[in-house]
């Protein structure tokens, strides 16, 4: 009986773990042909710039002799096919190349730009979401009423003022006019040079060197970015939100815990709550990825050093390693916020499992 | 309860970030903070690199032979090479190289680091190499020409004579900065000289040392304590990429830097007038310009390049965008070198430009595409010259973006934009501007902005430029670059200057001693606060 029953459950484990298999291979296809897909389009489009690498590295005034070096130099003499395998041949190896630009590999570059951004992004997505999803959900819970009102003018005012002219005027008043705030960059000059790596997150840096000082000149430091980047974060969660909430609070499941005789806000938290959560999630995720890779305004106005000045720069300069190697980053990481999202929701919705 | 926390936890991070604090301004006084663009900085090798920000770290980094000082560029002074000596022929200089000088690594400098450092600059054979190989100095004779004799003494043979100054100008170069050949040696790779080691390290003896360099970030540099003029009074000079104007005036009015050096005319006009800085205007050698092709059947009539004169609108610039960053010039040789004119013959006539275009045979104007780089203010210098240009008859299709490349390659109509040299000497602008010894597409000689607009330069004018490149008599050098001056003025050139470049930085006014250089060699070490 045992010996039928064992012979019966294997091939079942098998078969459902070569399924299992067959979904990750198919998962891992399709991001490398994502990914794949990404740099070529990249490539095309970057060699359309109307931009010269070449006279990028060695000004405008050089001779012939000089830029036809360079343009050997840097391997454009190469047919564009050439030109995209090789590349490809070396990212296969983890080698992004060198930043013609910066004169540096371009893994190194990222490993120094992007955790700049990564702190300003997460520190915007916490206090997007953490203000954004409440105040969406009770301007949900008081519709109509002046906190509604309230919630939605602020809403609507995140997402019409423009990044780059907050970021102006915060700097004019908080910090020109009041002196509240500290200027730009990311650390006073009193402080640079005191924390340096592993993690080129000084937050993270200075918490494992024990530097407090250095924490919080740099909690200063991005305080003002972070605020309001996390403002227009807020702005698109709440509003979101509130749909949300206004959808599952029609419901008719909602109708009969109310004549059940549940309160308000068991029936909010406990029963609506839970079932916006997956798509709050999505919209979390997508906020996240956005800040991630679209915080280049605010970069240049509050002279931050992260992905987007990078990529700005090499777009500008047409440094192709580094621009290819920035898309590439941002493509994994916009995947792998996915990916993770998509995880937690079997863990939020028994039905996704 | 959990709903609570969770808001509680919200207003706390809100409240620890957005806690007002009185935040510390005012730079220390041992340090200098300057607030720079790094955008198109590459690297810091001296012999790769070919822009001013960087030129100005090289600067405080190494040294050279040659120093030429900011208070007077015409003289060629002393700096590694102690005294050097020209043979009656012209074509050989002996230096005797200073003793005592130490590297940053604490490697003494030698002569052969001399050698190797100028041998490299011409082996490299990149952008600034174009220092020495302008002379006929190439990598298959440098060997030969350049030669250590002993420890302290090197000798440059010359292929042939030239005026002495431009040899001793060209050392004083950041490119012919002295770097540590031992300490390249030990972080060599594949037969690169270094290179790869030089784009984040320092191989210099300079004032400064490179203590820390993040890329569009932050460079700090510390000052050599055995620097063989002394320590510097500054401790400490730290750059900042700030890549926004508006950034850099706040942040140099509110004390956190000392000097920014990348502003728009606005911010320039609102620090002047706030009185807690001062604009230093920096002439240098090269000039806004407007270039007419020369294969273009129309804008080749000498009338139509002279109507192009009057339709610059040379005062209204003057005083309005042009007020930080130019000095009204209409002549070809920069002000303050051998053979300059002050003279200003042209203004705005649409007048006369009508008058011209008729004679030219083009009363009724005619339309061209004309290429401008969109940056302050070359782009609004344009726009000033469409409008006149359209009140003449003359329609311009204004684009902005890159054509750099289309211009080198003689793919336009008409041009405009800036340069910039480095040799404190009329040559390097006159080399570009009026010399062009083979005006055929095949000669290639993108280099030479003459040959770029496919202008036959007169014949006499540039047998001048050379004669006076090979003259070693000063006076009469001089003398024919004056001439050379009127020639180039009455020739209706196809390179209309307009305005001297000047690069405009403000100082605070507690800072003494950063004072702008011409040939980008901005110094750190004769830097104090206070005084």
């Amino acid at each position: 009986m045992s010996i039928s029953q064992t012979s019966a459950i294997a091939p079942g484990r098998a078969k459902a773990a070569l399924g299992a298999l067959r979904k990750v291979a198919a998962s891992f296809a399709v991001i490398l042909t994502t990914l794949l897909g990404l740099l070529v389009i990249t490539f095309v489009v970057g060699r359309m710039v109307p931009a010269d690498p070449v006279i990028a590295v060695i000004g405008d005034q050089a001779d012939h002799e000089t830029y036809e070096r360079v343009y050997k130099e840097m391997g454009l003499d190469q047919p564009l096919y050439v030109q995209f395998a090789t590349y490809l041949g070396n990212v296969a190896h983890l080698d992004f190349g060198q930043s013609h630009v910066t004169k540096n590999a371009v893994s190194s570059d990222l490993a120094r730009v992007f955790p700049a951004t990564l702190e300003l992004a997460t520190l915007a997505t916490l206090i997007g979401a953490g203000f954004g999803i409440p105040l969406g959900i009770i301007s949900a819970v008081r519709k109509g009423t002046w906190v509604d009102h309230l919630a939605r003018i602020v809403g609507l005012l995140g997402h019409s003022t423009p990044i780059f002219w907050l970021g102006t005027i915060v700097i004019l008043v908080f910090y020109a006019k009041f002196g509240l705030i500290p200027g730009s960059g990311r650390l006073d000059v009193y402080n640079e040079g005191l924390v340096d790596g592993p993690t080129h997150s000084i937050l993270v840096d200075a918490v494992l060197a024990g530097e407090w000082e250095v924490f919080g000149d740099a909690l200063l430091h991005v305080a003002a970015p972070a605020l309001i980047l996390g403002y227009a974060a807020m702005a698109y969660l709440s509003r979101m939100s509130r749909s949300f909430m206004l959808e599952q609070l029609r419901q008719e499941y909602v109708l009969t815990a109310k004549a059940k005789g549940l309160g308000q806000r068991a029936i909010v938290w406990r029963h609506a709550f839970r079932n916006i959560r997956v798509q709050l999630l999505t919209i979390v995720a997508l906020a996240y990825c956005g800040l991630l890779d679209g915080t280049v305004l605010i970069e240049t106005v509050f002279a931050w050093p992260g992905l987007g000045q990078y990529l700005t720069s090499a777009l500008f300069f047409a440094d192709m390693n580094a621009v290819l190697g920035s898309v590439l980053l941002i493509g994994i990481i916009s995947i792998a916020i996915n990916l993770l999202s998509d995880l937690t929701y079997r863990f939020l919705d028994p039905r996704t499992r | 309860m959990k709903r609570r926390s969770f808001l509680m936890a919200s207003a706390i991070m809100a409240s620890t970030l957005a806690v007002p604090v009185a935040v510390q301004a005012a730079t220390p006084d041992d340090q200098l903070v300057i607030a720079t663009n790094m955008s198109s900085m590459r690297g810091l090798d001296p012999n790769e690199l070919n822009q001013l920000e960087a030129a100005e770290i090289v600067a405080n980094l190494y040294e050279r032979l040659i120093i030429v000082s900011a208070d007077d560029i015409t003289k060629p002074q002393p700096g590694i090479a102690e005294s050097w000596t020209v043979s009656d022929d012209g074509k050989t200089f002996t230096f005797k190289i200073r003793s005592g000088v130490t590297f940053h690594s604490g490697n003494p400098l030698t002569a052969n680091d001399v050698e190797w450092s100028l041998r490299r600059l011409v082996k490299l054979g990149l952008a600034p190499s174009v220092d020495l190989r302008q002379w006929g100095i190439t990598d298959k004779n440098v060997d030969e020409l350049i030669k250590a004799t002993d420890d302290t003494t090197v000798v440059l043979q010359m292929p042939e004579v030239w005026n002495p100054n431009l040899i001793l100008f060209s050392l004083a170069s950041f490119s012919t900065s002295i770097l540590d050949s031992k300490l390249l040696a030990e972080n060599e790779k594949n037969g690169d000289m270094g290179r790869e080691f030089l784009q984040t390290n320092d191989a210099g003896s300079g004032p400064y040392s490179l203590k820390t360099w993040r890329v569009n970030d932050l460079l700090i540099s510390d000052a050599f304590k055995d620097y063989w003029q002394g320590t510097p009074k500054m401790r400490r000079v730290i750059l900042r990429h700030m890549p926004e104007s508006s950034g850099q005036r706040l942040q140099l009015e509110a004390g956190d830097v000392d000097v920014a050096t990348r502003l728009s005319s606005t911010d320039l006009a609102a620090i002047e007038m706030g009185g807690k800085a001062e604009i230093q205007k920096t002439p240098g050698f090269g000039f806004y310009y407007l270039a007419l092709n020369q294969k273009d059947e129309i804008l080749s009539n000498p009338r139509v390049r002279e109507a192009f004169r009057y339709l610059i609108d040379y005062d209204g610039l003057a005083n309005t965008v042009m007020k930080y960053y130019g000095i009204k010039q209409q002549t070809i040789i920069p002000g303050g070198l051998p053979g300059a004119l002050n003279e200003t013959p042209y203004k705005l006539d649409i007048e006369k430009a009508k008058q011209l275009l008729a004679e030219a045979g083009y009363p009724n104007g005619f339309s061209k595409v004309y290429y401008a780089t969109p940056v302050t203010p070359e782009y609004e210098v344009a726009q000033s010259l469409q409008a006149n240009a359209a009140k003449a008859g003359i329609k311009l299709d204004l684009q902005g973006g890159d054509h750099i490349g289309k211009f080198r390659n003689r793919e336009f109509e008409i041009f405009s934009a800036r340069t910039g040299e480095r040799l404190p000497d009329p040559h390097a602008v006159l080399a570009s501007y009026a010399t062009n010894p083979n005006n055929t597409d095949d000669a290639k000689l993108a280099g030479l902005i003459a040959w770029r607009s496919a202008w036959e330069v007169p014949k006499n004018i540039q047998d001048m430029v050379t004669a006076a490149a090979h003259e070693t008599d000063q006076q009469k050098r001089a003398d024919l670059y004056a001439k050379i001056n009127k020639a180039y003025l009455e020739a209706s050139p196809a390179l209309v200057t307009s305005f001297q470049r000047t690069d405009a930085k403000a100082v605070r006014k507690e800072v003494t001693g950063y004072v702008g250089h011409s040939t980008w060699l901005t110094r750190w070490d004769t830097v104090s606060k206070g005084d």
